[in-house]
């Protein structure tokens, strides 16, 4: 009983780890801009819209942050053997692992804005400066809280993956949360934050993206200060969720049937989250309403 | 025809060249083991299996890509490839730590982690969709949801081909994320078998075999996923909205294909450590 109550307990510190992980990932990916939506970034400037945000997408955000979780896993690891404290050696993994996404931030987005040079498009030294070192504070909270709970399913939890390998799952696991949760937010809701609420961005407006702020030219911090409101706690609850659920159920219900307790429970808590999700989805449909008539869509399409 | 002159890309065809290649390949590699060191067949096998089940899979999971970022088509807005691994991978954890009960318990633990992580994904973009950006989902491909019956046409905002994740979608992620992680963990599965027997005769000591045996088998099982999940996603070119979407029928195509690539990856990995 004992045992399965530490167990719980952990899956709660972990699930609460990933949670903070999940959020500090997706606001590091929309301050660099390294989600999906910054096609948007890359292609304004090729539509005469020359501006100040972060383009650091040369990879996803899932092999990114497998990289990234897992040199920080690895240097850890390797600390650990050479008997550092399991703490210390932690914030010393992850800050290599942040050093190094520092020099990938710095380089990707050096290449990528100087690769729009015949659009006219400057690289600015003092966003380089400014939001870099931003990209990498989010970065280092987002691979400390991971790699915190990757040491703690292996030690606590007894999982049979060594840390480095650990660190590589649950990284690109990270980075497939945080994307796919937070960047229609970041793409839709920020960059193009001029167009009508409610609705999808009509394919012709593609590159038109919002530059100006309040005073003078939007910086990408901004960017990370509006999605942090939304996109950030959504991914971190995204991911959360996974890593708790996950863990929950495997430690409480595995010794029931020779195992099969814990898939049981899996097959459980995954039609839960399918009621939820039709839940969801007939409440957008039956509160927001249609955009026209059944009848006059086919008409408009077939016009079109 | 393209632009350029050449073939229209994609389709749904079959080349007979390519899938005899392939399978002389699957073959090839079989055979290989078969006289190299014949315990390993069985798991060559499985391997190969493996690879096969994550290619199908990947085909369910709705993949929006960029277009998805702004509402502009349905799916999650990421990769294909990346999304699929997010997914499986979690199923690896969990079968990889069920292994101890053994095949049939290690492989549902897998294939519900990979089910589980899908799940609460499509459900969070959902719910960023609805609350935070005030768009109901809407498909592009269908006009109506196979499963549910729900209409889609009027609910698709002006100039966009659709957006979120209809119910469909949703089911087909989830279904993408079980084979997935199936697939992965049986992978994982069948190298530790191999590798549990073969490296205390290969390295001559039995200390740290487990961790060793355990660490190849996860990196090799990550890596095949990855193989796997990226031919796929060449076979779907771009996005995909699940098993209602047209290009859903390709998946023949890719599994061919995956055959032989984890075929020849699970050769490498079986041969390390018997040569």
């Amino acid at each position: 009983m004992e045992e399965i109550l530490f167990g719980i307990g952990i899956s709660a510190l972990a699930g609460a780890l990933a949670t903070v992980a999940g959020a500090a990932e997706d606001t590091e990916s929309d301050i660099g801009s390294q989600g999906d939506p910054n096609s948007q970034v890359q292609l304004a400037p090729q539509m005469g819209y020359v501006h100040r945000i972060y383009n650091k997408a040369v990879s996803g955000e899932p092999p990114a942050y497998g990289l990234w979780v897992a040199l920080a896993a690895g240097v850890a690891w390797a600390l650990m053997a050479i008997q550092f404290n399991a703490i210390l050696a932690l914030v010393i993994g992850s800050a290599v692992a942040v050093f190094v996404q520092g020099v990938y931030a710095t380089t990707a987005y050096l290449g990528r804005t100087a690769s729009l040079a015949k659009f006219e498009q400057p690289v600015y030294i003092d966003i380089l400066k400014s939001v870099t070192s931003v990209t990498m504070a989010h970065a280092f909270v987002a691979i400390f809280a991971t790699v915190t709970m990757c040491f703690l399913m292996i030690e606590a939890l007894g999982h049979p993956f060594p840390l480095p390998l650990m660190g590589i799952v649950w990284g690109i696991a990270l980075g497939a949360a945080g994307s796919a949760t937070g960047n229609p937010f970041y793409g839709k809701e920020r960059q193009y934050q001029n167009y009508p609420f409610g609705a999808g961005l009509p394919i012709s407006a593609s590159g038109d993206i919002v530059r100006y702020a309040e005073a003078g030219e939007r910086s990408s911090i901004d960017n990370g200060w509006f999605t942090s409101k939304g996109a950030g706690p959504a991914s971190g609850i995204c991911f959360g969720l996974i890593v708790f659920f996950e863990l929950w159920r495997t430690i409480l219900f595995e010794p029931f049937a020779a195992g099969w307790g814990a898939v049981i429970a899996g097959v459980v808590i995954i039609i839960v989250f399918m009621v939820i999700d039709r839940y969801v989805e007939t409440w957008a449909r039956n509160t927001y309403g249609p955009y026209n008539t059944e009848e006059a869509a086919p008409e408009e399409e077939a016009a079109a | 025809m393209s632009a350029l002159g050449g073939g229209a890309a994609g389709g749904e065809g079959i080349n007979p060249t390519a899938s005899l290649i392939a399978l002389v390949i699957v073959l090839v590699a079989v055979a290989v083991v078969f006289v190299v060191y014949p315990a390993a067949l069985v798991p060559l096998i499985g391997v190969i299996i493996g690879g096969v089940l994550i290619s199908f899979g990947v085909h369910f999971v709705p993949v929006g890509g960029a277009p998805a970022a702004m509402g502009q088509a349905p799916g999650i807005a990421t990769g294909v490839a990346m999304l699929a691994a997010g997914g499986g991978l979690a199923g690896l954890f969990g079968g990889a730590w069920a292994a101890e009960f053994g095949i049939a318990i290690s492989l549902a633990a897998g294939a519900i982690g990979g089910g589980l992580l899908m799940a609460i994904t499509c459900l969070m973009v959902n719910v960023v969709y609805v609350y935070a950006m005030g768009i109901p989902a809407a498909s592009g491909k269908v006009d109506k949801d196979p499963i549910t019956g729900d209409t889609f046409p009027a609910y698709k905002s002006q100039g966009t081909e659709g957006h979120g994740l209809p119910f469909i979608s949703y089911v087909g992620g989830v279904l993408g994320g079980l084979f997935g992680g199936m697939g992965g963990t049986l992978i994982y599965y069948e190298l530790l078998q191999v590798y549990e027997e073969a490296l205390p005769s290969f390295l001559g000591t039995t200390e740290g075999m487990t961790t060793l045996a355990v660490s190849l088998a996860g990196i090799f099982a990550v890596g095949m996923f990855l193989v796997a999940a990226v031919l796929t996603a060449y076979n779907i070119t771009g996005t995909i909205e699940g098993p209602h979407d047209p290009k859903f029928k390709r998946w023949p195509r890719a599994v061919i294909g995956s055959s032989a690539a984890s075929a020849v990856c699970g050769l490498f990995a079986i041969l390390l450590v018997v040569i």
